[in-house]
């Protein structure tokens, strides 16, 4: 019995200074803000919750058809609908404080100056542990994907929310770049704290019959199972180009999924489209993770980031 | 441990019901006993990951307090994939989910408007507050009317049924719409009406028009595509005429007909 106990892996992990119980997030935007999922998940359970974007303003979103369903993934253009940070503070916020578990706050905004008042408006909350910038949405025209894929512009934009707070910052980088490294860079230069990486995959769907595109949007991002390779690859370039700890995302449904991330070279992983086919998804994943290192013998979760054999 | 809504659900029948419909009985005590009439649930068809995402169904029934029905058609993949579940197979359903129908008042004829396959809230509807409701069901033909295993259920339920097809196979020929028109112009009209609908968008908006004409109140249940249906997606999202949007899974799937902005309702097939 006493051995046993002796046994129990290490799940802790540091995050760009934020200390998690176990290196499982949630992804913006497939979880709410939590309270959603209350009834499901413990939320006590999970590493932290990355909450759904957050702008000065309130958004109302794209007209719908939003969603459609792919092989192995779905499409959306949702167009970040939220209630805005004062809606967020005043009544988002306070639910999750309840919780043992880390908030880190989704923010985006349509011009530099909007991402830098969000960012001022949550500086010093309590019960926020960090902010996600979301540079790299593809569903709406002005804002995310401008400065996602110009990384002068990702560069000037970082920096500048940087300056507007002492919380720790993490840009979340696009998939729709040629060079992942070169915005890993950017973000780096620019003194970001993490990556977040990958945001979705820019897609397109067609009904044959009405020849019109399946979202009203035209386009969406794509996520789930279907775009995982593509994420564990580019966390992977962008853990040889920068030493920053990573958030690796994109299609994780189970554990071992969550394994290719870390060993990739991710710090923590965010499960995001399998919270909609799984509610219990994060959790699931948490304690797959455990189970996993109990198995393999292994004493703390950080022994494994980056320890890919490429060689 | 929090897992009020998750539920793993054995299947007791699973058989073609007639019409290109199949009938569905899973036993699920919890959800059962929480469930009321407008409730949905979501329901993953196997445990691949292809087709990946749960399928939104409207709960028709509830037996015994611990099995819940369901009518569905087979429209897609999924369904398709659904109809290879036997008896036995256990499924894993999230619900009840969505608001309901508002309990009507004292006094009031439930008009209860079903179109295509629409009819599956208001089969539970009527089996709650049937008695003194009419229902106005309604269809391109005859072969896409309900099922005859839940047309009895609603005759049993109801006290009056008028059919409508667009082709004159059954009914009245002609729109759901245009019989609702005639009651409620005509003598037959009841006291205090109030309309409970579900079925295609332009349907509903028809119903909504007629509604407004008429001075009638008029629930809508709205059928949409939705990844989670617990409001996080928010992929099912409807434009209000007060502006911006409401979730059908939480707001929903029922509003008043008079709070959506029916032009902003783009009509696509529902590929399920």
């Amino acid at each position: 019995m006493a051995k046993k106990l002796t046994n129990i892996p290490d799940l802790t992990i540091d995050l760009a200074g934020i200390r998690l119980k176990n290196p499982v997030l949630t992804a913006s935007g497939t979880f709410g803000y939590g309270e959603e999922y209350a009834d499901i998940v413990d939320l006590n359970r999970l590493g932290g919750v990355i909450v759904k974007g957050i702008s000065l303003k309130p958004i109302n979103g794209n007209p719908p058809p939003r969603i459609w369903e792919t092989p192995s993934g779905m499409l959306n253009a949702i167009g970040l609908e939220n209630p805005g940070v004062d809606v967020f503070l005043r009544d988002k916020l306070p639910f999750l404080r309840n919780y043992d578990t880390a908030v880190i706050v989704n923010i985006f905004g349509y011009s530099l100056e909007e991402y830098v008042g969000v960012a001022e408006r949550l500086d010093g909350v309590p019960g926020v542990s960090g902010l996600e910038v979301n540079i790299s949405c593809p569903n709406v025209k002005a804002g995310g994907i401008v400065f996602g894929t110009n990384s002068k512009a990702a560069f000037e934009l970082l920096a500048a929310v940087r300056k507007a707070t002492r919380l720790p910052v993490i840009a979340k980088l696009s998939p729709n770049v040629t060079d992942i490294t070169e915005f890993a860079k950017a973000a780096r230069d620019a003194g970001c704290d993490g990556l977040s990486l990958i945001n979705t995959l820019l897609g397109m769907s067609i009904d044959v019959r009405s020849r019109r595109p399946r979202l009203a949007n035209c386009t969406g991002g794509l996520s789930g199972p279907a775009i995982r390779p593509v994420a564990v690859r580019m966390v992977w370039q962008a853990a040889k180009a920068v030493s920053l700890p990573l958030i690796g995302m994109g299609g994780i449904m189970t554990a071992e999924d969550a394994l290719e991330f870390i060993l990739a070279g991710a710090t923590a992983v965010a499960v995001g489209t399998a919270n909609f086919v799984n509610p219990r998804a994060t959790v699931d994943v948490a304690e797959g993770i455990g189970e996993f290192l109990r198995q393999q013998g292994i004493g703390s979760v950080r022994e494994l980031v980056g320890q890919v054999r490429t060689a | 441990m929090p897992s009020s809504k998750l539920h793993r659900a054995t299947v007791l029948h699973h058989r073609p019901a007639g019409r290109g419909y199949y009938r569905l009985v899973l036993r699920a005590p919890a959800l059962a006993s929480a469930s009321a009439p407008g409730h949905f649930v979501m329901l993953r068809v196997s445990e691949n990951l292809d087709p990946l995402l749960a399928r939104p169904f409207g709960i028709s029934s509830v037996i015994a307090k611990r099995s819940l029905e369901l009518y569905y058609r087979v429209v897609g993949r999924g369904t398709t994939l659904l109809t290879a579940v036997g008896p036995g197979r256990e499924l894993t359903v999230t619900g009840p989910l969505g608001n309901g129908f508002p309990a009507p008042s004292k006094g009031i004829t439930p008009l209860l408007v079903a179109g295509g396959s629409g009819f599956p809230p208001l089969l539970y509807f009527a089996a709650r507050y049937g008695k003194q409701s009419r229902l106005f069901a309604g269809s391109r033909d005859k072969e896409c009317l309900p099922p005859l295993s839940a047309m009895k259920d609603f005759r049993s339920r109801v006290k009056a049924v008028h059919y409508a097809t667009e082709d004159g196979s059954r009914g009245t020929c002609g729109f759901v719409t245009d019989s609702l028109a005639e009651y409620l112009s005509g003598p037959a009209r009841d006291d205090r009406p109030v309309m409970y609908a579900c079925g295609p968008h332009a349907m509903l908006a028809a119903v909504s028009r007629l509604a407004a004409e008429h001075a009638v109140p008029c629930y809508v249940s709205m059928e949409e595509r939705m990844a989670c249906g617990l409001g996080v997606c928010m992929g099912c999202s409807i434009a209000m005429k007060a502006g911006g949007y409401k979730r059908a899974c939480k707001e929903g799937p029922v509003f008043d007909s008079r709070e959506i902005e029916w032009g902003g309702q783009v009509t696509l097939k529902v590929g399920r």
